[in-house]
């Protein structure tokens, strides 16, 4: 289990450096994929199965989807993958700097919590992270009305940076 | 400290000097961002399975919502960016330099 976990940790400062060392978007957005299916096998080790899945469909399914076909724009003919010396060179500045100040901080490693949340409270009919969530939609009301109105807002900021034929930001490229 | 924090603040810091270093394209500055808006939502949603304080899974909730915002706003940013100057290259974005 300790294992289990050490991976996906591992997975996680692996994925976000791949992002980190900026190669071309496309190799960008894979490493992201694998930081949050890592960052949900955390998360599923520590009992939180459901924020879990919320981070699979809504980040992964939704978000990134949207990034990955907006990559499009950004097409270019010879993309630098993590192979190319310039973003090796970033790669290997990133994992020198992570195993170095890893080595400082990690010293006493007894003072692991690996308890997850279901391990103390005892016998309950919904999951912990499951109900902390229900919360939202009883003492988190205005939360969640305020979450619907920037959304809807945004929506309109993106009509606005968008909008116009050829005063506005966004004009036909020739 | 615990391997658990190290790993998630590590992987935070590593998107920020991600974003703070970029080269040469502003989708990879955009996607740096989410790298660190994940990381916020999986240690505030581990922190409060450890500490046992469920109630505060709302906030990774909250904290997704809006971090979708900004990435539409963001994206909406690129997608003009790109109709005017061709494509999404920090260099040419020099408007404003002397």
């Amino acid at each position: 289990m300790v294992y289990f976990m050490f991976v996906m940790m591992i997975g996680l400062i692996l994925g976000l450096m791949a992002v980190a060392s900026n190669p071309s978007p496309y190799y960008a957005a894979l490493g992201l994929v694998m930081a949050a299916g890592m960052g949900c096998g955390l998360m599923v080790g520590y009992g939180g199965s459901f924020l879990s899945l919320v981070l699979f469909l809504i980040y992964l399914g939704g978000m990134l989807v949207v990034f990955v076909y907006t990559a499009a724009l950004a097409a270019e003919p010879y993309p630098e993958t993590w192979g190319d010396w310039s973003v090796l060179l970033y790669v290997g500045i990133y994992l020198m700097s992570v195993i170095f100040v890893g080595k400082y901080f990690m010293v006493n490693w007894y003072d692991m919590n690996w308890v997850g949340v279901e391990e103390i409270s005892g016998l309950d009919m919904v999951r912990g992270d499951f109900g902390g969530v229900a919360l939202l939609y009883s003492c988190g009301g205005w939360m969640l009305l305020l979450g619907g109105w920037v959304l809807l807002l945004a929506l309109f900021v993106v009509l606005e940076l968008t909008r116009g034929l050829s005063w506005g930001a966004l004009r036909v490229v020739n | 400290m615990s391997p658990m924090y190290f790993s998630f603040s590590s992987a935070f810091i590593l998107g920020l000097t991600g974003l703070a270093l970029n080269r040469s394209h502003l989708l990879s500055a955009l996607l740096c961002l989410e790298g660190m808006m994940l990381t916020m939502f999986i240690a505030i949603a581990i922190w409060s399975m450890t500490l046992n304080s469920t109630s505060s899974s709302i906030i990774p909730m909250i904290l997704l919502t809006f971090s979708a915002c900004e990435a539409s706003a963001g994206l909406a940013i690129l997608v003009a960016t790109s109709r005017t100057h061709g494509s999404d290259n920090l260099q040419n974005l020099n408007l404003l330099q002397c």
